[in-house]
């Protein structure tokens, strides 16, 4: 049994702290989960208190344990369809806005980053055959990265656990899959229909080549970043973006965390962000 | 399926950085009537020393968001004397949107901010004496607290008080206690500065337990 | 019950409208600047907007600028909430689209009296 105790108001001020800084917001019913979550990183970082503790958290100057414990505070996932309702407003909404407003018939761009083991960029695609009528008579380009090269041959390998499909239909996983060692492989035309590359977001050359991109997932990944990064993040996407482009984070994030450069979009399914049209 | 792979030729054609991209040649796209092109002049212009002062004047009539974004990141990034100066020079922008931004940067510099804070805590305007403390409000430097204290200790504005005791009720410790209370008895008609001064001491002395 | 978004950067800022809001029978939720702000205006319907001016990513200015033109919003009374007293910035105010302008720190009576009024509550 720990001997460390948070008090209700060290609960208030970390609540603030991290809201502020993240945009998640505990509710008091979350008390008990916030308390063992801060009680395990003070005795990771050998703090004496929760007081040492919050003052290398506010104070420390590479910032490193704030992402830890954002790690701790998050649960980090991924399977096909998460957080579904934006691949629905992808489908009903902004497709329609982006293909509404186009002057050619180049190829719609959309860019998954990161990858992880593929399933978002994958749920995509077969979000788009399933339940987009444009996909007759529009290319589609799906681009997705990683910055890290193993994750990167996983997800083109396309190799799943029965977990990570656990939200998927029969039909879909009939049409789409192939039973096999206990788990479940991605058809060869999803495989092709994804353009997997490693690729660090901070890094002005690996980012060059993504342009005029129409739409970007960036889901639970700036949450881990600090300010500087986020905004340097959001910049790197700014300048991947075509005007009106649409950019999806996930649900605990935010844009008010990270950047003004984009506009607040309300669609019937969800919230998105949106580089504007006309100069800002 | 209509998935296709990348084109990468059709890429490169729609890049906005044509021109060689040396000094003289990005301080020409600097005034460029395209904002886009102006962008990747600036983004440009940061991997390059000697480019504050350009950047700086740029700053002064850009009237394009994502562009003066761009040029207050690429001062940060710099961090030299004249890039600070700029940024500084924008908290007394009429512009909120400005000001706000060059806020945000600067809370980001705390080697760079040190040597300047206490001037612009004690400066003329309480604007910019406010604009100071929210600075503080993350940057990350064992001094905050008593830049703090000394603000509530010496400021005759109410409303730079009340920005510095905000921060106070976060990062305070018992050294802050006997100037909250006296900064109370300084203030005693403004509900809102007795209202966060107790809420600062109840969260001092609780924390100390 | 009126429902009534609080905009601030400041946590005490927010407290202690939330306190005296609730206390006077509103619901209250908060928005740390203007871009959360927004994400919660277009998702919920609230009958009063008190609004910060400086605020970081997207001011109190901003805010306004930008809700002001969403067509399929109710469009509610706004009170700026401001360190700033000059004229200058009054305006730019009531350009953006704000109804009242409040001087900070505010007092809890005269919050009261400017909230009742926008919400019709009071007699002009």
């Amino acid at each position: 049994m720990s001997s460390i105790i948070i008090s209700e108001n060290d609960f208030l001020k970390f609540k603030e702290y991290f809201y502020r800084k993240t945009g998640m917001l505990f509710e008091d019913s979350k008390r008990y989960f916030v308390d063992k979550r801060l009680i395990e990183r003070i005795e990771a970082t050998e703090s004496d208190n929760f007081r040492s503790y919050f003052n290398t958290l506010r104070f420390e100057a590479s910032g490193d344990e704030l992402q830890q414990l954002v790690n701790a505070m998050t649960v980090n996932e991924t399977y096909f369809f998460r957080e579904e309702y934006q691949f629905k407003c992808l489908v009903n909404s902004m497709l329609d806005e982006i293909t509404h407003k186009k002057k050619d018939n180049s190829p719609i761009r959309i860019w998954s980053v990161p990858s992880a083991s593929g399933e978002e960029p994958y749920s995509i695609a077969i979000y788009l055959l399933e339940h987009w009528s444009g996909i007759d008579k529009w290319d589609v380009e799906i681009m997705s990265s990683d910055i890290d090269t193993k994750i990167v041959a996983q997800a083109k390998r396309g190799h799943y656990s029965p977990r990570s499909v656990m939200n998927l239909s029969k039909p879909i996983l009939d049409k789409y899959f192939i039973p096999q060692g206990g788990g479940y492989q991605i058809c060869e035309d999803l495989r092709q229909a994804v353009e997997f590359s490693r690729v660090n977001i901070m890094e002005p050359a690996d980012v060059r080549t993504f342009r005029n991109i129409d739409v970007i997932f960036c889901r639970n990944l700036l949450i881990y970043f600090d300010d500087t990064s986020r905004r340097q993040a959001a910049e790197m996407f700014f300048d991947s973006m075509k005007a009106g482009g649409f950019i999806c984070l996930g649900h605990s994030e935010s844009m008010s965390r990270i950047s003004s450069l984009f506009r607040v979009r309300k669609f019937p399914e969800a919230i998105v962000y949106q580089k504007p049209l006309e100069a800002l | 399926m209509a998935f296709i792979k990348k084109q990468t030729s059709q890429v490169i054609n729609e890049d906005e950085r044509k021109t060689p991209r040396d000094f003289n040649g990005l301080c020409v796209e600097l005034n460029h009537e395209d904002s886009k092109v102006r962008r990747w002049a600036v983004r440009d212009l940061a991997e390059q020393l000697n480019a504050s002062s350009v950047l700086v004047t740029r700053l002064e009539h850009e009237d394009d968001a994502s562009v003066r974004t761009a040029i207050l990141n690429a001062l940060a990034k710099l961090g030299d004397t004249i890039a600070m100066n700029g940024l500084v020079a924008c908290l007394r922008s009429e512009e909120a949107a400005l000001r706000n931004e060059a806020i945000e940067i600067l809370k980001e510099l705390p080697y760079e901010v040190e040597p300047i804070i206490d001037g612009l805590l004690t400066d003329a305007d309480s604007d910019v004496r406010i604009f100071a403390v929210n600075i503080l409000e993350s940057l990350r430097h064992q001094h905050v607290e008593q830049w703090l204290i000394g603000v509530i200790e010496k400021d005759p504005h109410v409303n730079v008080c009340s920005t510095a005791l905000d921060l106070l009720s976060e990062v305070g410790s018992e050294l802050a206690i006997p100037a909250i209370e006296k900064l109370k008895a300084r203030f005693p008609d403004e509900p809102y500065v007795c209202f966060s001064a107790d809420l600062a001491l109840k969260r001092i002395e609780e924390g100390s337990r | 019950m009126k429902h009534i978004l609080v905009i601030d950067d400041a946590a005490t800022v927010r407290l202690y409208h939330r306190n005296i809001l609730e206390k006077a029978g509103y619901s209250v939720d908060e928005a740390i600047n203007g871009i959360e702000a927004l994400e919660k205006s277009l998702v919920k319907s609230y009958d009063l907007y008190i609004v910060d001016v400086n605020m970081p990513k997207l001011d109190g200015y901003g805010f306004l600028k930008e809700f002001r033109r969403q067509e399929d919003v109710v469009q509610s009374p706004a009170i700026m909430v401001t360190t700033e007293s000059g004229n200058h910035d009054k305006i730019l105010g009531y350009a953006a689209g704000a109804n009242l302008y409040m001087t900070k720190p505010t007092k809890p009576n005269e919050l009261l009296s400017y909230v009742r009024l926008l919400l019709g509550e009071v007699a002009e």
